[in-house]
């Protein structure tokens, strides 16, 4: 069954292009412009050809110092303007516009610490192989990425509350429910084995590639770190249905997302392929800006929201979640 | 690989206006989502306070049904790992259901009333 959302708009398409552009496009052109201009301003002190490559041996790349400068803006600059296009566009939804900000200044503050930080270690070198280790920087880059991803995602203006006009539709799944009864109806989203185990593979190999291949096991050690807590957060989620709306919390208990009972539309269950619709596993933004928490394929509850968004969580029972979801949404509708 | 112990699949549903203290209706519905199966052995019910305040009802409610719970050997209280089912809870009730239902029925077709049915049942139990 398919439930259209009729009867409501997406209202909220304008409001936060501002912010939006601000974060994508904005933050990245000043923190990549602060690199470069360090960058110049050190040019005279600089070998050339300049290092751009270390490997087990020291440096083992050699380049020309305004087209690696070029290189950096350029990958900074096409990343950003991606995820510009898909947040101003597809970003209805401000869970989609969280991650697009976040990876925008990740992506921003990694590939331009890590240009200042290489260039740092060659100032006063005439003869670049002599420069030194540069294990720290990538590492200090990636820490610095991964905070400031961090407060981009949590500094993104949340959707304004946008309650629904229409009632449910007729013809959406409904539950059977005394009028005062409170009812709860809770869940754990389904369990990601595909997930885990792609993931630990993927980070295993990266991991040993970096350690075995380059030598560089304290970096290693802190990817596999960040990756695996990620892995944990955005594996195990408790998927709540009460008189709120539908809650999901991770293992942490944070981040949270809440679909606030008065902005469903009508809710169902669906099924869902995570690579072919949103491309991978984890808080995703799918085709056609279809949010979601997605840890493995089959059922999943799927929310359609006001403001034309929609929400899929990967969550076993979802045909009851939905039908109670419908249910609350239409009572509480009635006062 | 980890077992799918994470699962609650149990709708929780209490009605203020039923005669029956909302900490039994509370309970009743583990027992009898236990006793069916829908709760295997190391699944963990919500934590207390949330399932408060989904159901929007008191945390002590909850707290007494899990002591219930806990008490009748269903559940075990762990702290930080909230109210997990035992192996307990799981045991095969479905021979006793179907005595069950042939006493019940017994009883019907015999017009015994079930106050009168009970009171035999808890004479048998002495």
């Amino acid at each position: 069954m398919t439930v259209a959302p009729s009867g409501n708009r997406p209202r909220s398409a304008v409001s936060h292009r501002g912010s939006t552009t601000a974060w994508t496009l904005g933050a990245p052109a000043v923190v990549v412009l602060a690199a470069v201009a360090v960058a110049l301003s050190w040019r005279s002190e600089l070998p050339d050809p300049i290092a751009t490559h270390w490997g087990l041996d020291g440096v083992d790349g050699f380049g020309p110092f305004g087209p690696n400068l070029a290189a950096h803006a350029l990958i900074v600059a096409a990343f950003s303007l991606a995820l510009w296009g898909l947040a101003f566009f597809a970003g209805r939804d401000s869970l989609t516009r969280r991650l697009c900000n976040s990876t925008a200044v990740g992506i921003a503050v990694l590939f331009s610490t890590v240009l200042v930080g290489n260039l740092s270690v060659q100032r006063g070198l005439t003869d670049a192989t002599e420069a030194g280790d540069t294990g720290g920087v990538l590492i200090g880059a990636f820490v610095l990425a991964t905070s400031l991803a961090v407060v981009a995602a949590w500094a993104t203006p949340a959707d304004p509350p946008l309650p629904a006009t229409a009632p449910v539709p007729d013809d959406a799944p409904m539950l059977a429910l005394h009028d005062d009864e409170h009812v709860a109806w809770v869940q754990q989203v389904g369990q990601g084995g595909t997930m885990i185990i792609v993931v630990s593979s993927a980070t295993l190999v990266l991991v040993l590639e970096l350690g075995l291949g380059a030598r560089m096991w304290a970096f290693a050690a802190l990817f596999a770190a960040v990756v695996g807590l990620l892995l944990v957060v955005m594996v195990r989620w408790t998927v709540t249905v009460d008189g709120e709306g539908l809650t999901l919390r991770s293992l942490l208990r944070h981040p949270r997302i809440r679909v606030p009972l008065d902005e469903v539309v009508a809710a169902e269950e669906v099924q869902v392929s995570p690579l072919r619709e949103f491309g991978g596993w984890g808080l995703r933004t799918g085709r056609a800006g279809r949010t979601g928490v997605i840890v493995r394929k089959g059922p999943a509850l799927q929310v359609h929201r006001t403001g034309g968004r929609v929400f899929v969580v990967t969550v076993d029972d979802a045909a009851t979640g939905a039908a109670l979801l419908n249910t609350l949404a239409t009572r509480a509708r009635q006062g | 690989m980890y077992s799918n112990n994470y699962a609650y699949p149990v709708i929780f549903r209490v009605d203020p206006t039923a005669p029956e203290p909302l900490f039994a209706q509370l309970s009743a519905q583990v027992r009898t989502a236990a006793s069916r199966g829908e709760l295997a052995p190391g699944e963990r019910l919500p934590a207390a306070r949330d399932l408060a305040e989904s159901l929007d009802i008191n945390l002590h409610t909850v707290l007494h049904a899990y002591q219930d719970l806990r008490d009748e050997g269903l559940i075990e209280l762990r702290r930080g790992r909230g109210a997990v089912v035992t192996p307990r809870a799981a045991r095969d009730l479905e021979p006793l259901r179907d005595a069950v239902a042939e006493l019940a029925a017994l009883a019907r077709s015999s017009g015994i009333s079930p106050d009168t049915t009970l009171a035999l049942v808890k004479e048998a139990f002495r």
